[in-house]
């Protein structure tokens, strides 16, 4: 924090806490407008009793917390907002991707393409069971079980496992249409693929950088 | 009271001062206080993420509302919140029973004759 003689000490520790912060652009804004409002308040608070206004902003910031103390446990809640986002997103796409290799295997049995689409399955049916299991345990089941510190890490790095998985089911499916007869079907889950690995990559990059963030020296 | 004493008990606090009605960040934090006569140094900061964790763990749930023409994020307890302040309180009075009746001497010596 630098408290600079014309500086805001409000608008300066708003300005760290927001910049020590990653996460989901929506819950952060929300989480830092809520914290504006509380160090607001808290001004207020003493102001209407005739306390200087920078003497009640440090006073406010000081009982706050120190930024690098307290960003921890706010990353964690944005960390675990992501997660969630992560997992929903891997959730909906990853059963559209063991579809489309379901359909075009079913269409074509004795595609050469066969044995890679069967691994390509295994990864995705693991993806959907770790998203729907990281959905439950950080919801329902936070009142029973601590989240699980590397949970995030484990969602980040299958989404970007099943993000790759989807990636390469592309190419197979385009490969596949450009030597099949039977052409629209391949092209259309060609196509879903590609659509699926775009939401579920950006969201397994946001996730990896919170999960980073959360393990960062400042924010145990 | 030090911040750290009161690590462990801040979700039933939380819990407790929202049981009347609802209520924004900051006026839950000048609740907390009020109640315990201001002897509780509660860190400000550790209540947002809080509120957000128990929000999550649905015994919680906010909404924004004007509070003094200024929109406001305001929480409330949900029926999971109720059960769960009533077993916080049942575990906290049984604690400081048995705590009790181990530190009280009057009690103690009672026992013993």
């Amino acid at each position: 924090m630098s408290a600079g003689p014309h500086v805001d000490p409000v608008e300066d520790y708003l300005a760290t806490l927001t910049a020590s912060l990653h996460g989901p652009v929506r819950a952060k804004a929300a989480m830092m407008r809520e914290v504006r409002d509380g160090l607001v308040d808290a001004v207020e608070a003493q102001t209407c009793f005739g306390v200087p206004y920078a003497q009640a902003a440090h006073r406010a910031v000081r009982d706050f917390g120190p930024a690098d103390e307290i960003a921890p446990s706010f990353q964690r809640e944005l960390t675990i907002a992501q997660t969630r986002r992560t997992a929903r997103a891997a959730a909906v796409t990853v059963p559209v991707l063991a579809l489309c290799l379901f359909l075009v295997r079913a269409g074509d049995p004795e595609w050469r393409l066969g044995a890679l689409a069967a691994h390509l399955t295994v990864v995705a049916t693991a993806a959907g069971l770790l998203a729907v299991t990281a959905l439950v345990v950080t919801g329902p089941l936070t009142r029973l079980l601590p989240t699980p510190h590397r949970l995030p890490s484990a969602v980040a790095w299958t989404a970007t496992a099943a993000a790759v998985g989807m990636a390469v089911a592309a190419v197979a499916l385009g490969v596949t249409s450009a030597l099949s007869a039977d052409w629209p079907l391949t092209a259309c889950a060609g196509v879903l693929a590609i659509a699926a690995h775009g939401v579920v990559a950006a969201s397994a990059r946001d996730c990896r950088e919170c999960a980073r963030a959360g393990r960062s020296p400042r924010a145990r | 009271m030090k911040a750290d004493a009161v690590r462990g008990h801040l979700d039933a606090m939380l819990l407790a001062v929202l049981e009347p009605g609802p209520l924004h960040g900051y006026a839950i934090i000048t609740a907390v206080q009020q109640r315990s006569g201001g002897a509780l140094e509660l860190r400000t900061g550790t209540v947002y993420p809080a509120l957000n964790r128990l929000e999550r763990s649905g015994l919680l749930r906010s909404r924004w509302q004007p509070v003094s023409d200024r929109p406001r994020r305001c929480y409330e307890l949900t029926e999971a919140g109720r059960r769960g302040l009533a077993d916080a309180r049942s575990t906290w009075q049984e604690f400081t029973a048995t705590i009790g009746a181990v530190l009280d001497l009057t009690a103690t010596a009672r026992r013993a004759t």
